[in-house]
């Protein structure tokens, strides 16, 4: 019981959210099927990454590696840009709520609250940034060693 | 060869890949491709989110330069996936321009767009989904559901009267703010933190402040303040409806 509303529900919810998400970027046909399982996979590795690093940061960058991976793996068997699938499989995981309540401290004039959750903010979409290029720079390094190759 | 017309034309593929949400890199990228297939290997592309620059030098050595300011835009996937194909497909074929006009005008035919019911329903979906998300039970998401659909239809009345994008998200946030405060205290929803935030996720620049980073590392300096100072102000304008509102009601989040 603990472990479907400690995990899978968060991720079912995660899955429902990319869904809805797919809708509003005109993403059509199977493409909504697999950037929902790749925003309901993110969400899984966050959650179950927690109890083995302690940081959401670095939680936050294993689930962009994972997005990116599974991202890049269906972008190479559909051949489409792998665009397509990481923006809305990101989306659970990407700091919207943090830049609003950000935002909300800054005009509530609470300035130590405003700085440190700005930071963290910064610091969180970072680590999704750096996840999600990691894996494509690997890609791409490994695509001219194999043309380096033949 | 008519290179006025093919850098025109490439012009034209550029500015649609960025208006479809494509990164700085994979538009300047794609141009750069293009252009060389066309014998063009020195050409020189620069983007940034609302502008595209392409210059060539012909055989004959006359320079050629297009300028093109890219409109504010959203994301659309399947146009991206449509032109990055015909893309791929020009650099392999390489036809003549007029063949290439003639496969874009196809490409448009093949666009589609869902319709507004569909649009509302994935608002509410998505809206509803992240609602429960962040911890609210199931009257919550029934509550969030709502405020996301009066988003959207707030947003489409705001886009009919050709508001700007901050006054149109200052605006739809505060009616889903206002909204959501009203049925808290009617007793349908109990958590205004997980409505407010579930409902503002379609407003909320998280995904524009992920991709300004991945802008900064990619290198493309520019793009990445522009995006960054774009994600900063809509997230203001959506606090500052929001605490108004908050304040107004006597609620505090």
């Amino acid at each position: 019981m603990n472990v479907i509303s400690q995990y899978l529900l968060p991720c079912v919810y995660a899955f429902f959210a990319c869904l809805g998400f797919c809708f509003l970027f005109n993403n059509r046909g199977v493409g909504m099927l697999i950037c929902s399982v790749g925003g309901a996979l993110g969400w899984l590795v966050y959650l179950a990454s927690a109890p083995l690093v302690r940081s959401d940061l670095i939680q936050a960058f294993l689930a962009a590696v994972a997005i990116a991976v599974f991202s890049e793996g269906m972008a190479r068997l559909r051949r489409c840009p792998v665009t397509s699938y990481l923006l809305i499989a990101l989306f659970p995981l990407v700091p919207g709520r943090g830049i609003y309540l950000t935002m909300l401290y800054c005009i509530g004039g609470e300035t130590q609250l405003f700085l440190s959750s700005l930071l963290h903010t910064l610091g969180f979409a970072g680590c999704l940034a750096v996840g999600a290029m990691l894996v494509s720079a690997v890609v791409r390094m490994y695509r001219s060693f194999a043309a380096a190759r033949r | 060869m008519d290179y006025s017309a093919l850098l025109d034309l490439s012009v034209d593929m550029g500015c649609s890949l960025l208006e479809s949400g494509a990164e700085i890199y994979r538009a300047e990228d794609s141009l750069r491709r293009l252009l060389a297939a066309y014998g063009l290997p020195d050409a020189e592309v620069f983007a940034i989110p609302n502008c595209l620059i392409a210059s060539i030098t012909t055989p004959e050595g006359e320079p050629i330069t297009r300028v093109r300011r890219v409109p504010a835009h959203g994301t659309d996937i399947q146009k991206l996936e449509l032109y990055n194909d015909l893309c791929r497909a020009l650099c392999r074929d390489t036809p003549p321009v007029s063949e290439a006009r003639a496969r874009i005008a196809a490409l448009e035919a093949r666009r589609r767009h869902f319709s507004a019911p569909v649009l509302c329903f994935g608002y509410f979906l998505g809206a509803a989904a992240f609602s429960l998300f962040f911890g609210g039970d199931a009257g919550d998401a029934l509550c969030g559901g709502v405020c996301g659909l009066a988003i959207a239809l707030v947003l489409a009345a705001m886009a009919r009267l050709e508001a700007g994008a901050f006054f149109r998200t200052l605006v739809a946030a505060a009616v889903s703010a206002a909204l959501a405060l009203a049925l808290v205290n009617a007793g349908a929803g109990r958590s205004l933190d997980a409505i407010t935030i579930g409902a503002f996720m379609s407003l909320t620049p998280g995904v524009a402040l992920t991709n300004s980073m991945r802008e900064f590392m990619a290198g493309d300096m520019v793009s990445g303040v522009s995006r960054l100072t774009e994600a900063l102000l809509t997230a203001t304008a959506i606090a500052l409806s929001t605490g108004i509102v908050l304040a107004l009601g006597g609620a505090t989040l």
